[in-house]
């Protein structure tokens, strides 16, 4: 059972992440603050008695309903499933060398640091687009399983859907951010 | 012959988890650099709902108790003094014993009607002018039966 101090330090852990994934989903700051404002007063009011270790999948959960739910309210939804529908678009690339890309940036960022490359700030600001620019359940997906640190059946669970289909969109949102980066000049 | 297949997909994986896992540290680096609006306004969200949970928490017991106190005054006035277990059970049975003792009270007054209404039939024959036997004799049943001149 969560106390006071143990759903603080959750929630502070928690609170930019999800505002981040949120302002993502829905585009809007403000929206994206009541939301996870909402998603707060939520998880305080029915699951503060669970163990701090819940703590992150009921969270993960809640924000995104409440994400959902904000897409239902503004009537806005078919253009969230027609996002989502880009999924089925996703065509692999087979002249895309995955792994030498990954490779590719994956070493540029080691070993970042010269002048003459893109100022850190720049990369940030590039990440920052290039994953708001990922479909919407690719980059759900991406988010939970990387940044939330979920793992494979805990993201399922979140998104509503089968740990095959996480994979999947993982590995195409992996994709695409490579294949995206190393066109913007991060590789060597 | 699936060795060099499997570790190639393991590797493509792992590779795969590592640059996963580097984006999102240059996210949460970004995160970090969110405006100082938004960072309060975030504080604020989050104390409103440490505080929301403290409040419930501390509302809730209290209810509790109250209901506990409740029920044991209510049993206590029904004990009056004598463990309620008891008399739980007795309160619960007495109905049914109710039931039983009117059922039995009912066929009772049933059958002292019956025998009352019967012995007042004896007490009218016999105390008659006409003898008892007199309605066994099919002659006089037949006058009765016939109309009064």
């Amino acid at each position: 059972m969560a106390n006071d101090k143990e759903l603080s330090d959750f929630l502070k852990s928690a609170e930019k992440r999800a505002f981040k994934r949120t302002a993502y989903a829905v585009r809007d700051e403000d929206a994206a603050l009541d939301i996870v404002q909402d998603s707060m007063i939520r998880l305080a009011e029915k699951y503060a008695d669970r163990p701090v270790a819940e703590l992150p999948l009921i969270f993960g959960r809640i924000l995104s309903n409440a994400t959902m739910d904000w897409f239902r309210r503004q009537k806005v939804r078919q253009a969230a499933v027609q996002n989502f529908s880009e999924l089925g678009s996703d065509a692999e690339d087979g002249d895309f060398d995955l792994l030498e890309s990954l490779e590719a940036v994956d070493g540029s960022w080691a070993s970042q640091g010269p002048p003459d490359r893109l100022s850190r700030e720049q990369t940030l600001a590039i990440i920052d687009a290039e994953v708001s620019a990922l479909p919407a359940r690719q980059r759900e997906a991406f988010l939970l399983r990387y940044w939330e640190e979920l793992d494979t059946a805990e993201t399922a669970l979140v998104m509503g859907c089968s740990e095959g289909s996480v994979k999947t969109h993982c590995s195409r949102a992996v994709h695409a951010l490579a294949k995206a980066l190393a066109a913007k000049g991060l590789k060597p | 012959m699936n060795g060099p297949t499997r570790s190639r997909r393991v590797d493509h994986d792992a590779l795969q988890a590592r640059f996963a896992l580097r984006v999102a540290s240059r996210l949460s680096e970004q995160s970090e650099k969110l405006p100082h609006d938004l960072s309060e306004r975030l504080r604020v969200a989050r104390e409103q709902a440490v505080a929301r949970a403290r409040q419930l928490r501390l509302t809730q017991p209290a209810t509790a108790t109250a209901t506990a106190t409740a029920f044991q005054v209510s049993q206590g006035s029904v004990a009056l003094g004598q463990p309620p277990s008891g008399w739980l059970r007795l309160a619960s049975v007495l109905p049914l014993m109710l039931l039983v003792l009117g059922l039995v009270m009912i066929q009772h007054l049933h059958d002292q009607a019956e025998i009352h209404a019967a012995a007042e039939v004896d007490a009218a024959l016999l105390a008659d002018d006409l003898p008892p036997e007199a309605y066994g004799d099919p002659g006089f049943v037949i006058f009765l039966k016939q109309p009064e001149q």
